[in-house]
């Protein structure tokens, strides 16, 4: 139930944190100072590593685990990028912290630097947030300009420098191998691993690549301890994680929760102001649009790694759209499958080809042009596409759609046999 | 395959053992998953994997096998072998996931496979026999493109057909570097294309069509020309330049259809790569001024088509009656046709034989006598270094090679006086000024210094100028203990030399009405260095017979023509710039009324009377390896498909130093270049029409601005030994001081601005008034 304004810190302020006065004034760069003065590389990563903290761009890697890969004794430089290519449908988290508390994350990204030696570090923005590019390009050169990012940082020696690096609009660009291949500029596709990018990431050199949010995570972890990080959530999913909300809620927006401690209907019918007046909850992505749908018997679920995960689906990026009974899921689902088909990269041909085909099934059977034995077709093809590939696109494309169809095997069955009209409108009730 | 199980190999300390599909499997460490099973004969289908374009990139996901212990399946072409490893290739999980890899493939892959030019002779057509299933549930409508898209004026793409597997943007962006191909769009809608839109040109890029698993890239002379089961293919070798590339020819119905990479490479040499005056010179064979007719000279001078019986026995009289005969043999021939024009001036009253090309000098003797590498030598060596020469258009497959060395960040040293492709990626590059190599070569000497595994490569043509340099650097060669490659100037130069064809020009004799009947054989000595006092000479002679491919200047004085048969048609051995021996195999017929120069040089000695006493090629092979010490122990047999290295016998101490030899003539020193696609063959093969490039002389703009010249004239270029027009083109990649001639085609007349020797000339230029 509880919000812990953390990584929205601004939202704790009450204001935007664009100015580095702002912001200061709001308790940033004690963290920092108290990184760069007090701590050592070592100490540092024992606090990552101890937080438990969580990556939350989707796959819920420990950070502190990914930092301690990167080898010591490596001949090459090592990186710190940032990945800020947020393109997951319904997933809008980082945005706000990108455009309203910018010099948290620049501390955090500095601060990773100094714990894995990183003299520079990238921030790799979606093309599409052209402002946000420009409030954090001006708050790194107002950090910059006051000594927290650069050379001599806070007069202790330790050197980073800081890089905004825009994409060009593609989702693949936000997996970490295609983000790394992007910002050498070559085209965005994935890599095979290993070796993985601790080891072998930009330009051939060690380098950490963590999500916006987890990287913002740090300022309060150093500030505060990790043993105050762990106070909140459970053992294995600890902190506080931002989750988008977005759909058929009177509120949608951003809501910073402590893991575990929020029920799914706690965020949707409190936080989110429930749904519009006589519609019923019918199904929710609720950690974005690549996890399994769920629907109103799920509800009662905690809102953390585990329980997610128990429930059937998993929390992803904390992307969570919201459908109530107005909704067709058939439509929905073909209108997933048009974006992964769009936006697989076409590296691997079980993606490429796959994602093709299952949207042209979908279409087929929206139109009224699908048969029965279509639907067995794709159960048989989900798994020669998912998992067989180099990144998980394929399997974000296959687990909301094989989801859907396993959860409302009725609706796809009557949209076989009498295609899917056009729904009504989304919108009807104002929004709050 | 899998019943004939083979002995298991003793195990070996240095190998890992493993299991795949039950069978325990030997493999090197770092042996990838597809090698160790194919080593067993285990096969797993594969796209884009191939180890010549560098890393695994692992996207086709067709070799998708189970690793017990291991997450999800693996990518058999990226997944090392692995102590203990339990693999499986074919259990009904991996076999699930290949027949799903390939009905996804299908499913957006037309089928037009009966007018496709790769069906039959698909990859894709083969796996999907094999590993995919047995029919298709796409019942969606397949992508279409208008097709096909010309990539080039040789290459043709047809978009839908391609299955995305990279190897065609590997080769590009990472073998030939040359940075062109790409992929555009993404996922289902992603195209082949180049950065830019324009053509794909290069000197490669046919390369992309072998390497193509489907029929996406085809070759536009090959487009509809054949099926595969109509055609028939043969290994030999490409005769286009000494280089010695392996080839396989295919013939329909006897006739050339197609040259491509050998599905089986020779590491040694070219690797499988080719170049695509090698992949597209083929149609030579019928071109325009091809030799077909035997011709015989009336007593009225009037030409006379006759049989080839007819000819023979019309030659064979002119050589009976006459007092004194020379055979010229040229530099395209066979080591059997130079060891049988000998047999046969060893036969006829007052007869003599010589070569053409680059006479030995003490020079090259000393750099020949130092110990040699082959191509495949360069992936071994840490330091590199190309004294001279233009690789990139003379000897193009090499270029791969250095590519690869700076890929792999082994360092490259470059001398020479033209401006050279590889000098981009070469830690050091020196400019030498024309007709200085020496300049460069204490360069090469810093480099070389400390190296483990240094090859230094030379280029024949120009160290033959320069005695002084090539002392200098064979003393440089011998005190780092590098190896040394010899870049040739002529195809089957190295192999004449090792039968000791004698290179004494007869010109002298001849002109001094010493010599009445002519025979050349594959020569034109006109269109050659020394042509001018050749063309004088040739009017003192009273009959020519000439055996040769192509109508050339000599052949118009000729009493007798005998059509000869080209490389692509005949059989015999060519040595390569490196010496290794190959064997040419016919893989075509030529025209009709042809033979092979050896045949007629042997028919010719049973005409006369004096038999010469082998039947075939290989029997004269035979006898010349056993009178000639390089050739000793060799025979066609012990040659097989990818041939054998000759023996080094110039044994010549590297130790003195030699003089400068000072170029004849007055003006601005002269270099000369044969642009890849500028010389006899790209002009006598319509495949690269679009491509050749005509003789001309560059000139740097400070060069010309002084010389009072401007791009585009016309400019008689004057030496001591001859003179000719040639456009001007000015350059800025090139430095004053020198005159730069391409030589384009023999016909343009570049060469006769070199005497017989090939020795270094200084020209006059002149602007050409109507």
């Amino acid at each position: 139930m509880p919000i812990v304004n953390s990584v929205y810190r601004h939202r704790e302020a009450g204001k935007p944190l664009v100015t580095l006065a702002d912001y200061e004034a709001a308790g940033g760069y004690v963290a920092l100072r108290k990184a760069l003065t007090q701590m050592d590389p070592d100490d540092l990563m024992y606090q990552f590593h101890r937080s438990g903290l969580r990556g939350r761009g989707g796959a819920g890697f420990p950070m502190g685990r990914k930092a301690s890969f990167l080898p010591k004794d490596s001949p090459n430089p090592a990186y710190v990028v940032c990945n800020g290519d947020e393109s997951e449908p319904g997933t809008f988290k980082d945005r706000e912290i990108i455009e309203f508390n910018p010099f948290q994350l620049v501390e955090g990204i500095v601060m990773a630097g100094f714990a894995v030696g990183s003299r520079q570090t990238y921030i790799y923005i979606r093309g599409e947030y052209e402002h946000q590019a420009r409030v954090l390009s001006a708050a790194i050169a107002e950090a910059r300009e006051a000594g927290y990012v650069g050379d001599d940082i806070m007069g202790s020696g330790v050197n980073c420098n800081v890089t905004v690096y825009r994409g060009a609009g593609a989702y693949i660009c936000g997996e970490e191998t295609a983000l790394l291949e992007s910002l050498e500029g070559k085209r965005g596709q994935p890599r095979l691993k290993p070796p993985f990018p601790a080891v072998a990431g930009l330009y051939g050199s060690p380098t950490l690549i963590n999500n916006v949010e987890t990287l913002a995570a740090l300022p309060p972890i150093v500030d505060r301890g990790a043993d105050w990080y762990l106070t909140m959530g459970t053992e294995k999913s600890p902190g506080t994680k931002c989750f988008s909300i977005s759909g058929h809620v009177v509120k949608p927006g951003n809501y910073e929760i402590v893991l575990n401690q929020t029920t799914l209907r706690e965020l949707v019918f409190e936080h989110a102001g429930g749904l519009r007046p006589g519609r019923e909850f019918k199904a929710c992505w609720v950690g974005g649009s690549s996890v399994p749908v769920i629907g109103a018997d799920k509800l009662d679920t905690p809102l953390d790694y585990e329980s997610l995960q128990e429930a059937g689906t998993a929390l992803g990026s904390g992307g969570c759209i919201v459908m109530d009974d107005s909704g067709c899921i058939v439509r929905a689902s073909l209108r997933l499958a048009h974006f992964y088909r769009h936006e697989s990269c076409g590296k691997c041909s079980p993606c490429r080809e796959g994602t093709m085909w299952m949207e042209k099934i979908l279409q087929r059977i929206v139109d009224g042009d699908g048969r029965m034995e279509d639907l067995q077709m794709l159960e048989n093809l989900f798994p020669r596409i998912s998992g067989k590939t180099l990144c998980p696109l394929a399997d974000g494309a296959i687990f909301p759609i094989r989801a859907a169809i396993n959860l409302f095997r009725d609706e796809f069955e009557r949209a076989v046999e009498h295609g899917s009209p056009r729904p009504e409108p989304m919108m009807e009730a104002a929004v709050g | 395959l899998a019943d004939e199980k083979p002995p298991e190999k003793p195990p070996a300390t240095d190998l890992v053992k493993l299991t795949i599909n039950g069978r325990t499997v030997y493999a090197k460490p770092g042996t990838v998953l597809v090698e160790a099973a194919a080593e067993v004969g285990i096969e797993i289908p594969i796209f884009c994997y191939e180890p010549r374009l560098g890393p695994p990139i692992g996207a086709c996901r067709m070799c998708l096998v189970e690793v017990e212990g291991m997450r999800g399946l693996q990518t058999a072409c990226s997944t090392p072998v692995a102590p203990d490893m339990v693999v499986h290739t074919n259990n009904e999980e991996a076999s699930t996931a290949q027949d799903g890899v390939l009905e996804l493939l299908l499913a957006n892959h037309p089928l037009d496979c009966p007018v496709c030019d790769k069906g039959g002779e698909c990859p894709l057509q083969d796996q999907t026999f094999k590993f995919g299933p047995g029919e298709t549930r796409f019942v969606e409508p397949k992508r279409h493109f208008p097709k096909p898209l010309d990539l080039s004026t040789v290459v043709a793409l047809d978009r839908e057909r391609c299955i995305t597997c990279f190897r065609c943007i590997r080769f590009s962006q990472d073998v030939a570097e040359d940075g062109q191909l790409t992929f555009q769009e993404r996922g289902a809608g992603t195209e082949v294309a180049t950065f830019t839109g324009d053509p794909y040109e290069g000197r490669f890029t046919g390369n992309i069509i072998d390497l193509c698993p489907v029929g996406a890239l085809t070759s536009i002379p090959y487009r509809f020309v054949s099926r595969p089961w109509d055609i028939e293919n043969t290994p030999s070798v490409c005769g286009h330049c000494p280089v010695g590339c392996n080839v396989e020819i295919t013939q329909r119905e006897g006739e050339i259809k197609r040259v491509t990479g050998r599905p089986q490479p020779n590491f040694k040499v070219e690797e499988g790569w080719l170049c695509d005056k090698g992949r597209w010179g083929f149609p030579a064979a019928w071109a325009r001024t091809r030799v077909a007719q035997p011709m015989v000279r009336n007593e009225d001078g009037t030409m006379e088509a006759v049989s080839l019986e007819e000819a023979v026995d019309a030659a064979a009289r002119i050589i009976s009656r006459s007092a004194s005969t020379a055979i010229l043999v040229g530099t395209d021939a066979t080591v059997e046709e130079g060891f049988l024009a000998a047999g046969l001036a060893s036969v006829i009253p007052g007869g003599r034989v010589s070569r053409m090309g680059i006479p030995e000098n003490p020079g090259l003797d000393a750099l020949r006598a130092l110990p040699s590498a082959e191509l495949g030598d360069i992936d071994g060596a840490d330091v590199v270094a190309v004294a001279g020469g233009d690789i990139s258009d003379q000897h193009p497959i090499v270029e791969l090679r250095l590519r690869k060395l700076t890929r792999r960040r082994g360092t490259l040293v470059v001398i020479g006086p033209r401006p050279q492709v590889m000098a981009s990626r070469a830690a050091e590059s020196v400019r030498t000024p024309a007709g200085q190599l020496s300049v460069g070569i204490p360069t090469i000497a810093k480099t070389l210094q400390g190296a483990e595994r240094p090859i230094v490569i030379w280029d024949e043509a120009d160290l033959a100028k320069e005695p002084d340099a090539a002392a200098e650097l064979a003393r440089v060669i011998a005190t780092s203990g590098a190896r040394q490659i010899e870049l040739a100037a002529h195809v089957n130069s190295t192999g004449l030399r090792a039968i000791e064809l004698p290179i004494e020009s007869p010109v002298d004799a001849v002109a001094a009405n010493a010599v009445s009947t002519l025979i050349t054989v594959h020569a034109d000595p006109v269109e050659a260095p020394g042509g001018a006092r050749w063309d004088d000479a040739l009017r003192e002679v009273n009959d020519i017979i000439a055996i040769a491919t192509h109508r050339t200047h000599a052949i118009t004085h000729a009493s007798v023509i005998l059509p000869a048969l080209m490389h692509q048609e005949q059989e015999g051995v060519l040595v390569s710039t490196t010496g290794r021996a190959q064997r040419l195999r016919p893989g075509s017929h030529g025209p009709e009324n042809a033979a092979a120069a050896w045949e007629l040089l042997i028919a010719l000695s049973h005409r006369v009377g004096k038999p010469l006493p082998w039947r075939t090629p290989s029997q004269v092979f035979a006898a010349a390896a056993e009178t000639h010490a390089a050739l000793d122990g060799l025979s066609h047999d012990s040659l097989g498909v990818l041939g054998q290295p000759i023996k080094r016998t110039t044994a010549t101490s590297p130790a003195g130093t030699l003089e400068r030899r000072e170029p004849a003539g007055k003006g601005l020193p002269a270099v000369f270049t044969t642009e890849i696609f500028g010389d006899n063959t790209a002009w006598r093969s319509d495949a690269v029409a679009a491509l050749r490039t005509q003789a001309a002389l560059r000139l740097s703009p400070g060069e010309a601005a002084t010389q009072g010249l401007t791009d585009g004239q016309h400019v008689r270029v004057t030496s001591p030994f001859g003179s000719c027009p040639l456009p001007l083109i000015v350059d800025e990649a090139l430095p004053d001081g020198a005159a730069f001639v391409m030589t384009g085609p023999p016909t343009a007349g570049a060469w006769g601005l070199m005497d017989i020797d090939h020795g270094p000339v200084r020209v006059t230029l002149a602007e050409v008034t109507t």
